[in-house]
């Protein structure tokens, strides 16, 4: 019974954990690049949801046609804060380009809470739903599984086979050599932290498609935090790590989650959620480098 | 000049320092109708003083800082819960509150410490996050001190003192502790700053490594700063939290806006000066109580763009600026 259980709930902790995934590579991509870890990702997330919800009531769209939007939403924001913002702070103290994406990220949470309010919002988008016998999958978190995946597989092909993606690598390597070698660097530092905050507000739509009610413009919290447990479980400076981590977290989130429930006297879900960050300290502690091998 | 002058000129400094806090105390005190805003600039100064002792001595970003104030709060909590029934122990629960929120805060440091000091820039910010997020939702998961319902112990508070003196307790007494925890920072960041503890950092915060080669122990220093910026923070929760509001709950106290809180008054008064937590808890302080007045509900969208403007425009924060203004005159002495 426990058995089937959890069997279920696995299955739904690496759909999950797929988008998880994809809504973390973006975390991951920037700090990789550009050093920066952004605080503001969470809001991020929240500005892709918005994305979704409004091109769902208000047009119709459906959620699947929002991620291409909501990709132009993110490389626009993301340009926009780059050159207004942190091109100034990439050689600077830890100390103010926390501080600075933490204020681009309130800024967005206040504006999105100015002008729509701050009261929960949702979405209903219904296509049918497979039964796995253990579960019940709606197809909707199916799209979404499958949109992450080919996320993922779009950034690694950008990443290794292109051109604007070879001078990003050589800029990780070496940033004055690859300055000394004709590449642009600041210019390479707007492109990723734009594709960053791209694939992140890309990953607040199929968010939405995973658990579609809950939008609101403080939303993000919780998904930044949950963000940095699965950047570092990747070792915080690779995407594909960022995206195997989000795999990891979704099931140890679930699985942790179902054991958890069996205990008398405690709260399942908060101590889930304790688990994670102890799971963070473990992991930087003693793998500071991500649970997977990178080159 | 003789070499004792010499020697008190480098502690001038403090005389602003003091004298602002005293001031405050006066002019709330006098006023009685000013004092919730005097209470309010008291908290700031003291949270940028007390996050500045590590912050601004080290560099190191402590984004989970809010949790030593968290465990200090609950310090108190359980000690004037638990003794309030206890024959003849009276006012003597508040100094074992103190003492317990304190030794909670100690212990907490010491174990991150250990665990995230290994760790340099956004590696510790994030650890320390999560000590802060994960300790919030051990205590409600584990249901340990009371998990999420938290302690509420206003009653025990009246059990011991009576009606009247509790009230003067939360609404004084724990003030003017406030106010006592900040000028007390402010005399142990110059004390660090005028001693080796002071140099050893600059040290570390210019070049760890470098430090390192030239033989300063620089992980030594690095706890000392830790913990005694953690015992502050545990004081802060005790009493700004614990004996003004009588009662404790875990997302109130874990609540990681109180870092940034700290970091931006820290940062908005210049990072590592002794002046600047005043200066920035004053700036910050009074600007939040301003705008919650004239434009209530706008206060974050207006303050979200002034922090990058800061953080772009003015890095070294207000002290910062006005040091590089005065440099070597006279009046640099009281300027530190």
């Amino acid at each position: 019974m426990l058995g089937e259980q959890l069997l279920g709930n696995l299955i739904q902790g690496l759909v999950l954990g797929c988008v998880y995934g994809a809504a973390t590579m973006g975390l991951s991509l920037i700090f990789g690049v550009l050093r920066v870890v952004n605080v503001g990702h969470g809001a991020f997330i929240m500005v892709g949801a918005f994305t979704a919800l409004l091109l769902f009531n208000v047009f119709g769209i459906n959620p699947i046609l929002a991620v291409p939007v909501a990709l132009l939403i993110g490389l626009g924001l993301g340009f926009a804060v780059y050159y207004l913002v942190m091109q100034r702070l990439v050689q600077a103290p830890e100390l103010a380009s926390l501080l600075a994406t933490f204020g681009v990220g309130l800024l967005l949470e206040e504006t999105v809470k100015q002008v729509f309010g701050s009261e929960f919002r949702g979405y209903y988008w219904s296509v049918g739903q497979l039964d796995l016998g253990v579960t019940v999958l709606p197809m909707t978190k199916l799209y979404a599984c499958v949109g992450s995946v080919l996320v993922a597989v779009l950034l690694y092909i950008w990443h290794r086979k292109t051109r604007a993606g070879r001078a990003l690598r050589s800029v990780v390597e070496d940033a004055e050599g690859a300055r000394v070698c004709g590449v642009n660097v600041n210019w390479v530092y707007a492109m990723s932290f734009a594709i960053g905050i791209g694939l992140t507000v890309l990953g607040g739509v199929l968010l939405t498609m995973f658990i579609p009610v809950g939008i609101n413009p403080y939303m993000g919290g919780v998904y930044t935090l949950k963000a940095f447990v699965i950047a570092v479980l990747g070792g915080l400076a690779s995407p594909y790590g960022a995206f195997f981590g989000g795999l990891v977290f979704g099931i140890i989130e679930n699985g942790s989650y179902t054991l958890l429930a069996t205990i008398e006297g405690v709260e399942p879900f908060a101590l889930t959620r304790a688990l994670s960050f102890i799971m963070l300290l473990v992991i930087l502690l003693i793998r500071p480098t991500g649970l997977f091998k990178t080159k | 000049m003789s070499p004792s002058r010499t020697r008190l000129v480098r502690y001038y400094a403090l005389l602003p320092v003091l004298g602002a806090y005293l001031v405050l105390f006066l002019i709330g005190n006098g006023q009685p109708d000013m004092w919730q805003l005097v209470a309010m600039l008291a908290f700031y100064c003291a949270l940028g003083q007390a996050f500045n002792l590590f912050l601004g001595m080290t560099g190191y970003v402590d984004f989970g800082y809010v949790a030593f104030a968290g465990v200090g709060t609950y310090g108190m909590a359980i000690s004037i819960s638990h003794l309030s029934a206890v024959e003849g122990i009276g006012g003597w629960a508040i100094v074992i509150g103190l003492l317990l929120g304190t030794t909670m805060a100690t212990l907490l440091s010491l174990a991150v410490g250990a665990v995230a000091l290994r760790l340099r820039g956004a590696y510790f910010a994030i650890a320390t996050i999560g000590v802060n997020e994960g300790l919030r939702y051990f205590v409600e998961g584990a249901r340990i001190w009371n998990g999420s319902d938290g302690i509420i112990f206003s009653r025990d508070l009246r059990l011991i003192f009576g009606r009247e003196a509790a009230t003067a307790l939360s609404t004084f007494w724990a003030d003017v502790l406030v106010l006592l925890i900040a000028a007390l920072a402010g005399v142990v960041t110059l004390l660090f700053m005028r001693s080796k503890i002071g140099y050893a950092l600059t040290a570390l915060r210019a070049d760890e490594d470098a430090a390192k080669v030239m033989g300063v122990n620089v992980t030594k220093y690095k706890i000392m700063a830790f913990i005694t910026s953690a015992v502050f923070a545990g004081l802060l929760g005790a009493t700004a939290w614990a004996l003004k509001l009588t009662y404790v709950y875990p997302p109130d106290v874990f609540e990681i806006h109180y870092t940034v809180e700290a970091i931006v008054i820290v940062m908005l008064g210049g990072v590592g000066t002794l002046l600047g937590p005043l200066v920035g808890g004053l700036v910050y302080g009074l600007s939040k109580y301003w705008l919650a007045v004239t434009l209530p509900g706008f206060q974050l969208l207006i303050f979200a763009p002034l922090l990058l403007v800061i953080v772009v425009l003015f890095p070294e924060g207000l002290v910062g600026v006005l040091k590089k203004k005065i440099g070597n005159r006279p009046l640099g002495k009281f300027i530190v």
